[in-house]
């Protein structure tokens, strides 16, 4: 009798053990069920963010469009980068992704700041947005009063685009004596043939002038439009620009606390057009060299001059030209006009703008979605993956 | 006496053989049954997301007026065009139109990839879209046309 007690005894025991080895081992002998489990968790995860991402606003509407903005500024109370003006889906403000641009003179958020507005404490991510495709200047010269311009457009795997239309606008300026000329001149269309090559040409009106720059706009199939600059390069040490909403400001080329760098060189602003997406030219600036200059390149506040521009935002610029009266960098000689072109800094050029970790690509999921900034359209793509694994 | 005794051990011996057998079968069983147990797998998921990226593409293009434009004047060549700049580069396509009889419209192939892709990936999302017609400035005709894409990560 006892021993029988003493068998159910042990009987129970092993039966407990082997139940509980079961319900642990059993569950992680199928590995594959379980992996799979968690990286659906982790694309719904994923889908959630890139919704937060990309269709809300964020708390304040307008966070992006704030002077001054602080580093990781604290106002920020939720984050999102969807346009507050635009009711379509999937439209991003400017403003707020340029504050994901790490160095932004005007300050920015950084990878820690924006994952703890989302609530991704265990988790990185990384934000890219990949324009829809390649455009590439082959080569650019200017034959008396003739620009002419070769360029290749080509889909991201390097395939050339047939039939891509381009308009060309060229900007220039020339020193005549006392005549300081600053004149726009516009071409096109154009195609690119079979191979995704374009030769085209735009009149000038004026003979070697000193400085030019061609801004090509090109659409593909009516629906994908990028604007790329290019022209005559030099180490700018002028100024940076930046854009907030309606206002242009220009900030020291050095970062603070020790931004003011000699030499001092004063700085007249003569003219300042703005290229929006639609092709569209806005001559915002026109002024003369008279009087004291706008600002000093070498001393003075790291923001130099700010100017507003009502409806510039609404515009939606892509390129902003500057024709400063400033001493030529590269050359070192007595003052003459100066282009400087900038588009955002890093941004809504042919470039990939990436923003935060490095993705873990075994770890990870991607979503992608096509989204629209500055009323063109580019890809973004999330990777999210678990921090502690 | 000791014949006695050595009979009792026996019998709690085999107690204890018999619960090793009744957890083998336990285990046994549980093991069968997990074969069968259905997890959503991440590939499920990504046909969906695949369809999700389909439609937001074919929307973005109606919504512009281009998507009617390209099927009715049979601008094949714009199409895939349009496609490829909007759609990621991994993604791949196949496009097919057919009108309400079920003819095939498209006499040129709309497409971009690997085929060995579509034939062979487990994972081939597929999206139907409808077009009622393609409005112009004079006229407005209602041919209703099936747009079949075809959507396999490469």
């Amino acid at each position: 009798m006892v021993n029988a007690v003493y068998d159910h005894i042990i009987a129970i025991l092993i039966i407990g053990v082997m139940f509980v080895s079961a319900v642990v081992i059993l569950p992680t002998m199928s590995f594959t069920n379980i992996q799979a489990v968690n990286q659906q968790q982790l694309r719904n995860t994923a889908l959630n963010v890139f919704n937060a991402m990309l269709l809300d606003t964020g708390e304040p509407i307008d966070w992006g469009s704030w002077r001054p903005f602080y580093m990781n500024d604290p106002r920020v109370n939720r984050f999102g980068l969807a346009s507050a003006q635009d009711t379509t889906f999937y439209v991003l403000d400017p403003d707020k992704v340029q504050r994901l641009v790490v160095g932004n003179p005007l300050n920015y958020c950084d990878y820690n700041r924006v994952r703890d507005l989302l609530g991704l404490k265990d988790y990185g991510f990384c934000l890219r947005i990949i324009p829809p495709f390649n455009v590439t200047f082959k080569s650019i010269s200017v034959a008396s009063n003739v620009l002419n311009y070769e360029a290749d457009v080509h889909y991201l795997d390097g395939t050339p685009i047939p039939n891509a239309e381009i308009y060309a606008t060229a900007v220039y300026t020339k020193t005549q004596g006392n005549d300081l000329i600053f004149n726009v001149s516009q071409s096109g269309p154009f195609k690119s043939n079979s191979l995704g090559k374009c030769i085209g040409t735009v009149p000038l009106e004026v003979t070697d002038p000193d400085y030019y720059t061609v801004t090509l706009k090109v659409t593909v199939a009516d629906v994908a439009t990028l604007v790329v600059t290019s022209g005559q390069e030099f180490n700018n040490t002028i100024a940076r620009i930046n854009l907030v909403y309606d206002t242009i400001v220009l900030t020291s080329w050095k970062d603070p606390p020790n931004y003011n760098v000699p030499p001092n060189d004063a700085i007249w602003i003569l003219d300042v057009v703005a290229f929006g997406s639609e092709g569209k030219l806005w001559h915002l600036l026109h002024k003369d060299k008279k009087g004291s200059s706008d600002f000093n390149s070498g001393s003075g506040n790291f923001e130099r001059w700010n100017r507003t521009f009502s409806g510039l935002h609404g515009f939606q610029p892509v390129i902003l030209i500057f024709n400063f009266w400033a001493v030529d960098q590269v050359t070192g000689h007595g003052r003459s006009q100066v282009l400087i072109v900038t588009a955002y800094p890093n941004l809504l050029g042919t470039n990939i703008f990436e923003y935060g970790g490095d993705p873990k690509s075994s770890d990870s999921v991607k979503i992608q979605r096509s989204v629209i900034i500055s009323g063109m359209t580019y890809t973004a793509e999330l990777w999210l993956w678990k921090e502690s694994t | 006496m000791e014949r006695i005794n050595i009979t009792k051990n026996t019998r709690g011996q085999m107690r204890i053989v018999e619960v090793i057998l009744a957890s083998f079968v336990i285990i046994f069983a549980l093991s069968f049954t997990n074969i069968f147990a259905i997890t959503p797998t991440s590939q499920k998921y990504e046909v969906t997301e695949l369809q999700k990226l389909g439609y937001n593409t074919l929307h973005d293009l109606d919504e512009q007026g281009l998507l009617a434009r390209f099927v009715y004047n049979h601008e094949w060549e714009n199409l895939t065009s349009a496609l490829r700049v909007l759609l990621p580069l991994d993604v791949y396509f196949n496009v097919t139109i057919y009108d309400l009889q079920g003819t095939k419209v498209n006499n040129v192939p709309i497409f971009y990839g690997d085929r060995e892709a579509f034939a062979t990936s487990k994972n081939v999302a597929s999206i139907s879209y409808g077009l009622v017609g393609y409005p112009t400035r004079l006229s407005a005709t209602y041919t209703p046309q099936i747009l079949i894409i075809q959507l396999v990560r490469g």
